[in-house]
């Protein structure tokens, strides 16, 4: 059909496949290691709405705003909202997930490191989405 | 030798040492997996990947506008130039 | 020629006209009306970025309407109707027919775009192009918000006509010894992105209907107190949309194959390659929408189907390119202003699909999902692929329609301060995104590197602000006092310049 050798594009796209392969691999490996929740996570209920975020911890605890927590203890999000969507994002520790009105998303971590990180929305939410921000204080273990 | 010595150290970087840790790797109690670590590194690998071909594909087309503008001296007209017809 | 500024037709008879080079007229004039008053929107946001704190825009509010009306104009009234016009000129040319199948159609498809137009900018909607529920339901203000809606449905529809135009043109208009295997690589292009576009614009028109009906209280799709679920819409917008990216690349990357191969004096390496290429990109397109909604709240197992239907994607994209280094190679090239345009385009087109490789790996898009990074990487594909190819083949038809010629060297200024400006904002912006800045955020907290590489990105943005004006002076000047073409070959290269411009308008 096209009166040239067609050899070279075969190899190519059979190159540009095997890396796709990879790349796909790559990402599902990854993406199970760190969707898998260990036992001992301890909830914390995060709920977004305009234009502030509030959290909940196990023993009743709420905060506004900002988020204490212990360095190496394993936490679990349980994320939703209560007007528009918005996203709980916590940039240095790569949390994000959408908080979405009539449902929970979750995701969980580990605050390995001391010290203060902000927290952002990564959902465009209206007039004050550019300043929903919260910090998080991770603190040693008493 | 130096391409497959260098093609080499970039295998072994993306494909071995994965493969190692997940082979061996169990997440002993107490030690949890850092999901910036995991994410982070995931992403080197695949800039490292990424640029490698880059370098390539733009590398080429770097050659390819050199070698073969009008006004090289090297310059030939192509087999549909005498014809007219492309 | 159908714009002869020193002898010029009466207007009203390029507006009644249902010829297609009048309605290609009227759809490019249109789309780069939508150009420029989209790009000064851009300026002006990159401006009001360059700092942290208020610099040109005084509130939150103003700046995200400004960016809403931003994205949308330039898709829907550039790009698309770029599209159309090209398509409009080119396709029954390509074809070998006297005229688009249905010319008053035609017309009618074009004149719904100024009321769709002029009900965007009137409105001057809030909530991003996407307008995302239920922020959009319960929360955008009205009536800007119903405003957007309604525009947007006139502008689907005049899409979804324009597209059954082009269909039908090309499979039955063509002329009867003129196999489907033979026509234009450009032909190809406009016939599988206008296929993807009536199968995929229908899904939208109804979310619009739902957003509207959820804002009139009617109903409660999007709406979780009565049962309705926020991500349907994003499901249904992005199953449009997400093939829509395609619909918007494939006509650029078909300019491409017009100039490359005429620059490089050779014919395409392989033009069933590139038939190849197209259709399979436009069924694969169906295959990866919710790569948009990583974040939302997906299971693992539908990230993975959708990351595959994403990587699926990228061996046709890949072949283009591998089409048009293959054409290059074993030519003699004439870097006129056209082919400058496609050589990059084609450069950035590259780079941006590989920094959509990177974000569909799942675990990525935690860092990437809405922030910079994004829009770093959909603009490169918007400006650097599209425009890019827009531009270069604006060039390129220049002489067809005007006859006469540009400023070459004007011309080259415009691509080079423009390759420089569009890897200045873009490539910046995947770092600035790395380093966690949110999109469609009016002020951002003073972090140094946020700082820097905001003012890097707005300085880049000015960069094309510079060569668009440029362009537009060398447009307007050349077309009324250019020097006239040699219409057999404006560049002098050999060759036909054969989109024949013997096709005549009726009314020359």
């Amino acid at each position: 059909m096209s009166g040239h050798s067609t050899w070279p594009e075969w190899v190519y796209v059979g190159v540009v496949v095997a890396l796709l392969i990879w790349v796909g691999a790559e990402a599902w490996n990854v993406e199970r290691l760190i969707e898998h929740v260990p036992e001992d996570a301890q909830v914390i209920k995060v709920t977004g709405q305009q234009w502030f975020w509030t959290f909940e911890h196990t023993d009743g605890t709420k905060e506004i705003g900002e988020l204490h927590l212990q360095k190496g203890k394993p936490y679990k999000f349980e994320i939703t909202s209560k007007d528009v969507i918005h996203s709980f994002n916590i940039p240095d520790y790569v949390v994000l997930q959408d908080a979405v009105p009539g449902r929970i998303n979750t995701v969980w971590f580990v605050p390995k490191d001391t010290g203060e990180f902000p927290i952002q929305c990564r959902e465009y939410c209206g007039l004050i989405h550019y300043n929903m921000r919260g910090t998080l204080y991770v603190e040693d273990t008493a | 030798m130096k391409k497959i010595v260098g093609l080499s150290c970039i295998l072994t970087i993306l494909l071995v040492i994965p493969t190692m840790q997940y082979v061996l790797a169990q997440d002993a109690p107490g030690e949890y997996l850092d999901r910036r670590v995991e994410i982070w590194n995931l992403f080197f690998r695949m800039m490292t990947v990424a640029f490698v071909i880059g370098a390539v594909v733009s590398g080429t087309l770097i050659w390819l506008v050199w070698r073969f503008r009008e006004s090289n001296p090297k310059a030939k007209p192509t087999k549909y130039e005498e014809a007219g017809e492309w | 020629m159908v714009l002869e500024i020193q002898k010029p037709r009466p207007i009203w008879q390029i507006m009644f006209s249902t010829h297609h080079t009048d309605v290609g007229l009227l759809y490019l004039i249109t789309s780069l009306a939508g150009l420029f008053m989209g790009g000064a929107l851009a300026l002006t946001i990159r401006l009001e970025l360059f700092l942290p704190g208020s610099q040109i825009i005084a509130d939150s509010m103003t700046f995200n309407r400004i960016f809403t009306v931003h994205g949308t104009t330039l898709i829907f009234l550039f790009i698309l109707p770029f599209a159309s016009a090209i398509g409009n000129y080119l396709i029954p040319i390509m074809v070998r027919y006297k005229d688009m199948a249905y010319p008053k159609l035609n017309a009618i498809a074009f004149w719904m775009i100024p009321p769709g137009f002029a009900l965007v900018w009137l409105g001057f909607a809030d909530f991003g192009w996407t307008a995302y529920a239920p922020y959009s339901v319960i929360s955008a203000p009205g009536p800007a918000a119903d405003m957007w809606i309604f525009g947007l449905k006139i502008l689907g529809v005049s899409s979804i006509l324009g597209a059954i135009n082009f269909i039908v043109t090309i499979l039955k208009c063509k002329h009867p010894d003129l196999p489907l295997s033979k026509i234009p690589l450009l032909a190809w292009a406009y016939l599988t992105s206008s296929l993807i576009m009536i199968v995929a614009m229908p899904t939208f028109a109804a979310a619009l209907l739902m957003l509207l009906t959820d804002r009139l209280g009617v109903s409660g799709f999007f709406n979780p107190a009565r049962g309705g679920d926020p991500i349907a819409y994003q499901h249904l917008f992005w199953f449009t949309f997400h093939p829509e990216v395609y619909v918007l690349v494939i006509p650029a990357i078909g300019f491409m194959y017009e100039i490359i191969p005429r620059f490089s004096r050779k014919p395409i390496f392989s033009h069933g390659s590139g038939v190849a290429a197209f259709i399979l990109l436009s069924i694969v397109s169906f295959a990866s929408w919710a790569h948009h909604m990583y974040a939302s709240g997906m299971s693992f197992t539908e990230k993975t189907v959708f990351m595959v239907g994403t990587l699926a994607a990228v061996p046709a994209s890949a072949m283009h390119v591998f089409n048009f280094l293959a054409t290059m190679w074993g030519g003699r090239i004439r870097f006129a202003t056209p082919m400058m345009w496609s050589v990059g385009g084609i450069a950035l087109f590259f780079a941006a699909g590989a920094g959509g490789v990177v974000n569909t790996a799942m675990p990525l898009d935690f860092i990437t999902h809405d922030s910079y990074w994004v829009v770093g990487h959909f603009h490169l594909f918007v400006m650097g692929t599209i425009a890019f190819g827009s531009f270069g083949f604006l060039y390129y038809i220049f002489p067809y329609v005007t006859g006469r010629m540009y400023s070459e060297k004007w011309g080259n200024v415009h691509f080079i301060t423009s390759f420089i400006g569009a890897v200045m904002v873009f490539f910046t912006q995947h770092v600035l995104g790395l380093y966690g800045m949110p999109r469609r955020i009016f002020d951002y907290p003073p972090f140094p590197e946020w700082v820097a590489m905001n003012q890097f990105a707005s300085i880049g943005a000015m960069l094309l602000g510079i060569g668009a004006a440029i362009f537009l002076v060398n447009m307007i000047y050349s077309a009324a006092k250019g020097k006239e073409a040699n219409m057999n070959d404006p560049w002098g290269i050999g060759g036909k310049y054969y989109y024949p411009y013997q096709q005549k308008n009726p009314h020359h």
